[in-house]
């Protein structure tokens, strides 16, 4: 029975890391690259570990392997976020078929602080604060 | 928070009683204790924890559930023959204010596929993110508002 | 078949897949932080190789390196994105 449950485990990682490289290699810019790794890597090795921890059942390898997968769930993200703050204070362009991008401009590029609304240029939207 | 600890405590006394200490045993312990708490609830000082617990788990559920199935989804996508995609970075007006909720709120969105969480603005107002598939902008919008958004402020304000 | 035999036959040759296409990105670039992202996904499938290698070996003690893998992949991360970001 374990063994049916780690194999089966095996095999769901195996297949979220291939699609984690490959959405790496085909996407056309780098926030869809990080969409395809952060979320598809983080589900495969979490299953592989997974893996690892229905094989061996025992407390101390259960808790290493639950601890780094909670490690790997809270830093992804984190990861992901600086690395896109970083390429777009490097210029990194979007692909054509990009639909909208609310982000442009909205950087003090001096500050590096995070506008919530266009600056004084662009006409005001609405006096009455977003809810 | 009490009742967390009692719960620990009992789940502890169960191990000790029945001598095996494996993952499996500690969980039937935690969830025998559970239950026990619930059952003399009234017995004891009155807590959110039996409110707490319930919606936690379903708050994990319900985030496995997604995650799953929104990974297989874009797992299609990638190996379909001609990528077809519809980026967007969109903003997102914010209704949650507190530093751990705006943090888990951040956290889901990465972790969801499709969706990728690049910033929050200074004033805390707008969260920004980046999606991979878009049909209608406001229907995006009003989508992480309604599902993540209302669960993260039912969990944490 | 046994479990071993599954993850040395069936799931290493599909971590190495992922890694050579990985590999591929971060040759190609084109850009910094593209070459980054390749580099985390390479240390998040490294984790990967390793849980899988203590599968197939029955050594649980592997696990360990895993763990030390993703708080060095992280930090590594970072402190490329700040500096990036600095640079500008």
């Amino acid at each position: 029975m374990t063994d049916v449950i780690t194999a089966a485990l095996m095999i769901v990682g195996a297949f979220f890391m291939v699609m984690a490289g490959l959405g790496v290699l085909r996407m056309p810019d780098l926030f869809l690259r990080m969409s395809a790794s952060s979320k598809a890597s983080t589900l495969g090795s979490g299953a592989l570990l997974l893996a690892v921890a229905v094989h061996f059942g025992s407390v101390g390898v259960t808790t290493r392997a639950v601890a780094t997968i909670v490690f790997l769930l809270l830093t992804t993200p984190i990861a992901a976020h600086m690395l896109g703050r970083a390429g777009y204070f490097v210029g990194v362009k979007l692909v054509e078929t990009t639909v909208i991008d609310e982000l442009a401009g909205q950087y003090d590029l001096r500050s590096h602080r995070l506008r919530s609304k266009q600056p004084a240029t662009a006409p005001p939207e609405s006096d009455q604060p977003q809810v | 928070m009490n009742t967390l600890l009692l719960n620990t405590l009992l789940a502890l006394s169960w191990i000790a009683l029945t001598g095996t200490f494996t993952p499996a045993n500690l969980l039937f312990g935690f969830v025998l204790g559970y239950g026990l708490l619930a059952f003399t609830q009234r017995l004891l000082p009155p807590s959110r924890y039996f409110t707490m617990v319930p919606r936690v788990i379903a708050f994990v559920l319900l985030f496995l559930a997604e995650l799953i199935q929104a990974n297989l989804r874009v797992a299609f996508s990638v190996l379909s023959p001609r990528l077809d995609l519809r980026p967007a970075v969109v903003a997102i007006p914010l209704s949650v204010r507190s530093d751990p909720a705006i943090t888990l709120l951040a956290n889901l969105i990465t972790l969801t596929p499709g969706t990728l969480y690049l910033d929050v603005s200074e004033d805390r107002q707008v969260m920004y993110v980046h999606t991979i598939h878009v049909h209608d902008l406001e229907q995006f919008r009003q989508g992480i508002k309604n599902g993540f958004e209302r669960r993260v402020k039912e969990l944490l304000e | 078949m046994n479990v071993s035999d599954l993850a040395l036959y069936g799931i290493l040759p599909a971590l190495m897949l992922a890694i050579l296409l990985t590999v591929a990105r971060l040759l190609r670039g084109p850009s910094l932080p593209d070459r980054v992202v390749a580099l985390d996904l390479l240390t998040t499938l490294g984790i990967g190789v390793i849980a899988t290698y203590a599968i197939a070996t029955g050594q649980a003690a592997f696990l360990d390196v895993a763990i030390a893998t993703a708080l060095i992949s992280f930090l590594g991360t970072v402190a490329f994105a700040y500096y990036i970001e600095r640079t500008v």
